[in-house]
């Protein structure tokens, strides 16, 4: 028991990635009612877009961050106008088999783009260890609370502040009552793609560091993105951050305490645990106010 | 029309000299991972295997007849790995065949070539391939030229017995490679005098092993084993320096790879592991007799095909062209007979080759001994060869 401080901030790291991961997946169903399987693609390609800034054209971080969000949130929003728009469906098997196949294109296109190879990064700001409460932990642990709850709030804000975040939930809400009341559907949907696109990027930017990079990076994360969404009942934001940290500090507790062996099936357990006993997850409540 | 006529009358007369002259080729088949997650060791292995390939037609084939290779694609898939291997054996109709590439692909095929009787050299980590008794089944006719598992932990062990390191803990992916390689570490750690004192396993998928460490750590070991291949193993040494263990890291011989460093970085310093020749072959002695094969490859390989400009040399580059050479020159002697060339690979006594001088028996399917070995430590971002 006496690296549990260490077990937890490793836990709360991964956790903070899953969070933003099932964020975005949150972002896509409350506009669409579907499931984004090219999620995970966007992690990717945040990861791979900042590996083509910093180290093939050597552009500084603080200009390399925000061009590889924008570039992935526009990959984002153009899947919504060239996949699902043109698809004119309300169907969600039909949506999401969309999304499935777009996010073998994608991969298939970061494999000729990028290769097949295994990437690093260096991380944003030293690899000097700080000691904190008997946990050592990395800067870019830090930069990893730090941005994700950044963002986290800034998402909050936009929600229930601006007209379009409340356009949104309108729309997640009701989609036929808030077209009578004069919001562009289409242009939430389309955003909600963008917004994804963006929380994607993030992630994938600020993991890339500590995981190591290549064209699939996304897949596994995305996974686990998924599980934390569902575990904070699909759909709802709140629930989306408490899933992804408490899924990270499952897994890492689990190994460290019980068996790394068994980490998986530990976590995983305790999510269908939940899901037995709360079908809609730990703070889903039904089909309004998710955002 | 005059025009027509003449070239028509060249064309015959291209085609009937071709003809003449034309020697049946040899069909060898090659199937390696060129897409899916193991594509970034299939596709270098494949580019080896047609530079190996095009070597030995321009110095006069088999017996003056060319190899012709007919190229399969896994795409990473033990079932797409069955179906190439079928297409192999009963329309392409090859004399032998090269790969795969991968354990689970390697046992995938295994029972297919065995029935049909097939010689097949397979370029794969795992030992199972070429071990028999029970659900293994038979190794009459599959090979394999990387080193066995238990080879490079017999070479660990015995460099942890020398340098007095006692304690070890291990670190183990729970994937097939890594349970392989768990099983040996365990068996031969008595034989060397050690004791494994704590022992915690990993998904090579995980993004963060701080966890597994810490608990390695509170044992107080004086080494730590890690066994994993691919992005886990440089992940583990970045967690190492993060936790600030002062245990020294030893990596499995499947990491010797610039990758491992590029990925690492600053915490690749200082692990040491068992690699090939290949990774510190300039630091050779010249009186050993690999070094100049090792030249002629690591030539071809980086200045004629420039295979290195996407793939770099690791410590497996080597393996594709050991397997089409012992293929090759046992078909020089031997013919393309399945049986005769079964038997003529086996007999292969002293090949020197990139991976180590091989000597097969009819039991020893690979022909490998800790002696084609070496222990290399990473030193600023080289390989340093250990004695």
């Amino acid at each position: 028991m006496d690296h549990l401080a260490q077990f937890i901030v490793a836990g709360l790291t991964t956790g903070s990635i899953y969070a933003l991961i099932a964020l975005g997946f949150c972002v896509i169903h409350n506009a669409t009612g579907i499931v984004n399987f090219a999620q995970g693609d966007f992690i990717s390609l945040g990861g791979l877009v900042i590996f083509t800034l910093l180290m093939g054209l050597k552009v500084p971080l603080i200009i390399a961050f925000p061009i590889s969000v924008i570039a992935v949130t526009i990959v984002g929003a153009l899947l919504e106008r060239v996949a699902i728009r043109p698809a004119r469906s309300r169907s969600i098997v039909i949506l999401v088999f969309i999304t499935i196949g777009a996010s073998i294109f994608m991969r298939g296109v970061f494999k000729i783009l990028w290769g097949k190879n295994q990437m690093g990064l260096p991380p944003f700001s030293g690899e000097t260890p700080i000691n904190f409460a008997g946990a050592t932990l990395m800067p870019q642990n830090l930069w990893i609370f730090g941005i994700t709850l950044i963002s986290v709030i800034g998402l909050h804000f936009f929600f229930s502040r601006t007209r379009l975040g409340k356009a949104m939930r309108a729309t997640a809400c009701n989609p036929r009552a808030a077209s009578l009341m004069g919001v562009n559907v289409n242009s939430m949907v389309l955003l909600s793609f963008a917004l994804s696109g963006a929380l994607g990027a993030i992630a994938g930017i600020i993991i890339v560091p500590i995981t190591t990079l290549s064209f699939d990076i996304g897949v596994m994360l995305g996974l686990k993105g998924f599980a934390a969404a569902v575990l904070g009942g699909y759909g709802n934001s709140l629930g989306a951050v408490l899933g992804g940290l408490l899924l990270g500090v499952l897994e890492s507790v689990g190994a460290g305490v019980i068996s790394s062996t068994y980490k998986d099936v530990i976590a995983f357990g305790i999510l269908l645990l939940v899901l037995f006993i709360k079908p809609s997850g730990l703070l889903g409540r039904g089909d309004t106010e998710r955002l | 029309m005059k025009k027509i006529e003449v070239l028509v009358g060249i064309l015959i007369c291209i085609l009937f000299l071709g003809n003449a002259h034309a020697v049946d080729p040899i069909k060898i088949g090659a199937i390696f991972s060129l897409s899916g997650p193991a594509a970034a060791i299939g596709t270098p292995t494949k580019l080896v295997t047609q530079m190996v390939v095009e070597k030995i037609n321009k110095e006069g084939g088999i017996n003056g007849r060319p190899i012709e290779l007919v190229l399969g694609d896994t795409e990473s898939d033990p079932t797409k790995a069955i179906m190439v291997v079928k297409k192999f054996i009963n329309v392409d109709k090859v004399a032998a065949i090269i790969g795969p590439d991968r354990t689970d692909l390697g046992m995938a095929v295994k029972k297919l070539v065995e029935d049909a009787g097939v010689p097949t050299f397979m370029t794969v980590g795992g030992d199972p391939v070429i071990m028999g008794g029970g659900p293994l089944g038979t190794y009459k006719w599959v090979f394999k030229s990387p080193q066995r598992s238990s080879v490079a932990v017999e070479k660990l062990y015995d460099h942890l017995q020398k340098a007095n390191l006692k304690k070890v803990a291990l670190m183990t992916a729970a994937d097939g490679f890594g349970k392989d390689g768990k099983g040996w570490l365990e068996k031969f750690a008595p034989k060397y005098g050690l004791t494994i004192v704590a022992n915690e396993s990993f998904n090579p998928k995980d993004t963060d092993m701080t966890a597994q460490l810490s608990k390695l750590s509170s044992a107080n070991p004086d080494a730590i084993v890690c066994w994993t291949i691919g992005p886990a193993a440089a992940i583990v040494a970045k967690n190492v320096k993060q936790l600030g263990l002062k245990e020294p890291l030893f990596q499995c011989h499947g990491i010797p790879d610039p990758n491992y460093v590029e990925l690492a970085g600053a915490s690749a310093e200082g692990s040491v592991m068992p690699s090939t020749k290949l990774m510190a072959w300039e630091q050779l002695p010249d009186s050993d007799p690999q070094k100049k094969v090792i030249k002629d490859f690591v030539h071809l390989y980086n200045d004629v095909q420039k295979i290195n400009k996407e793939f770099p040399i690791n410590t497996h580059s080597g393996y594709a062209w050991d397997a089409i050479y012992v293929v090759a020159d046992a078909m020089k002697k031997s013919g393309v007979e399945p049986e005769k060339l079964r038997d003529a690979i086996e007999q292969t006594k002293g090949y020197v080759g990139i991976s180590g001088i091989y000597n097969l028996t009819p039991e020893d399917h690979n022909g490998l001994g800790t002696d084609s070995m070496i222990m290399v430590r990473v030193k600023d971002g080289k390989w340093e060869l250990l004695q």
